[in-house]
């Protein structure tokens, strides 16, 4: 490549950069605009039940450590939490399809989900007989926004490693 | 008439010291080549540290894996030059008559073939993120008890990452020249082009950062091309001296000249009517087999043509294994090759 040409390309990158930084509503954004809609808005959560870490009663009725911190994170963006019960499989399916935001269900960093989903960084770490296990949630994939903003909700509470 | 066999008996071949096979370098190409190989060694150095900061930071960025993978095939370039370096420096023996200057060719190939597997890998893997549109997920990063997107770190480490090359490249180019060392040369192209994959990547993460998913693997697409195009490039240069096309300057711009200066000064030369040449790159050095058509009526003797041949090695360093042939009339390829004469 000769000189001109790398000037301009340089001139050019330097130009977008800077134009299009100036145009953002934040940094990173959403791709899908999930933190936006969810915020004030309703944030639809895949659960599925895995022992202490998440529970759904027959009415609907959700808890468990996960759900808790689910429900905490809800309120700090103003969101009305509306869960959906259902094996994992299907609910990665629907993660991946856009019509849930996050899912739940005592996910591991082991995952196999990971190209359906986006995880979180563990948010809880635990000893069992077959070593540690960290705990992670799954957001929508590439809502880089909202995954950030529950991330430092996660790390902000007790507990997190 | 070999004059390379007579060379090797009472010629530079028993005169110790630091070069290319028989070859001897002068002092200068002497310094520059203790010059590239310590330039070689700081670029493995800033490579290694390079390539365990991106690595730290790539994440699920389709264009920091593209930019991580053209970091670990640099490492290629400069090791092949060192390498080959050692093994040309071998003498000729009875096995290997010609030396080892072709680990260069050899090596050279070897890098281009690296680069053409790793830039289509890349090219398919990258344009498969975009038709099934991947969308990146980048999340937050702990640092100095700060939280914050690992984007910025990743687009910290590329900016701090990009400029460094393209000094150590253009140093290299130099140095590239005055050893003919192709090798080098390539390696020199592909530092200071360094900086393009740098931006890509940043444009590439910025992207994310501005919602547009796309941007990553946009971005990784133009890194895997310049790879793939480095490769191709070099491919070609390579098989082409493996080839024994005719000898080209270290950038393959132009006919290397010395080998009209080998036919010029023959042609000076009181006995000679007519000379012609053709030359091989062997790596650093030619070997060069000119034909003289002596004037008719004149009587060639044996010292004649010591004479020219030590005449010819003296021209430039490049030139030690050339052979000289008598012939009544000029082969076609060399008179084909000739430009044209006044």
């Amino acid at each position: 490549m000769n000189r001109p040409i790398r000037l301009r390309f340089a001139a050019t990158a330097l130009g977008l950069a800077v134009g299009l930084s100036g145009c953002a509503p934040s940094f990173p954004a959403d791709p899908e605009a999930t933190l936006d809609r969810v915020s004030g808005g309703t944030l639809r959560v895949g659960i599925s039940p895995n022992g202490e870490w998440t529970d759904i009663t027959d009415e609907g009725e959700a808890s468990g450590i996960e759900v808790t911190l689910v429900e905490g994170f809800a309120e700090t963006i103003d969101a009305e939490v509306a869960w959906v019960e259902g094996g994992e499989e299907q609910l990665f399916t629907q993660l991946h399809e856009g019509t849930l935001d996050m899912v739940i269900g005592g996910l591991t960093d082991k995952t196999p989900w990971v190209n359906k989903g986006a995880v979180t960084k563990p948010f809880a770490e635990v000893t069992t007989s077959t070593g540690v296990e960290r705990h992670v949630m799954a957001t929508a994939m590439g809502e880089n926004a909202f995954l950030l903003e529950l991330e430092q909700f996660l790390l902000n509470q007790e507990g997190a490693p | 008439m070999n004059g390379n066999g007579n060379g090797n008996g009472n010629g530079n071949g028993n005169v110790k010291g630091i070069g290319f096979g028989e070859t001897e370098l002068p002092h200068k190409q002497l310094e520059v080549l203790k010059k590239a190989v310590r330039l070689e060694w700081i670029t493995i150095g800033f490579l290694a540290v390079t390539v365990f900061l991106v690595f730290l930071v790539m994440g699920n960025s389709q264009a920091m894996k593209a930019a991580w993978i053209e970091d670990l095939l640099s490492f290629i370039p400069a090791l092949v030059f060192l390498v080959a370096l050692h093994v040309a420096r071998k003498k000729p023996t009875a096995k290997h008559p010609y030396g080892y200057h072709r680990s260069v060719g050899v090596g050279h190939l070897v890098a281009a073939v690296a680069l053409v597997t790793m830039g289509t890998f890349l090219l398919v893997d990258s344009a498969s993120g975009l038709i099934t549109a991947e969308h990146p997920s980048i999340g937050s990063v702990e640092l100095f008890g700060q939280v914050f997107w690992l984007g910025w770190l990743m687009m910290g480490v590329m900016a701090l990452i990009a400029l460094p090359p393209v000094f150590i490249g253009r140093v290299k180019m130099e140095l590239a020249r005055e050893l003919h060392d192709k090798v080098l040369y390539a390696d020199a192209a592909m530092n200071k082009a360094d900086w393009m994959t740098a931006v890509g990547s940043i444009i590439g993460v910025g992207g994310i950062g501005l919602g547009l998913w796309w941007a990553d693997s946009a971005a990784a697409l133009f890194i895997a091309g310049s790879i793939l195009w480095d490769g191709l490039k070099n491919m070609r240069a390579a098989v082409e001296d493996l080839m024994d096309a005719r000898a080209m300057t270290f950038d393959d711009s132009k006919p290397h000249p010395i080998v009209n200066k080998v036919d010029e000064y023959l042609r000076s030369l009181d006995w000679v009517a007519d000379a012609g040449s053709r030359a091989r790159d062997q790596g650093h050095v030619f070997h060069i087999e000119s034909f003289v058509v002596p004037l008719s009526r004149r009587t060639v003797s044996l010292a004649d043509l010591e004479k020219a041949r030590e005449g010819c090695i003296a021209l430039d360093w490049k030139v030690e294994d050339i052979v000289l042939i008598p012939v009544t009339e000029l082969p076609r390829v060399v008179q084909e090759s000739q430009p044209a004469r006044a």
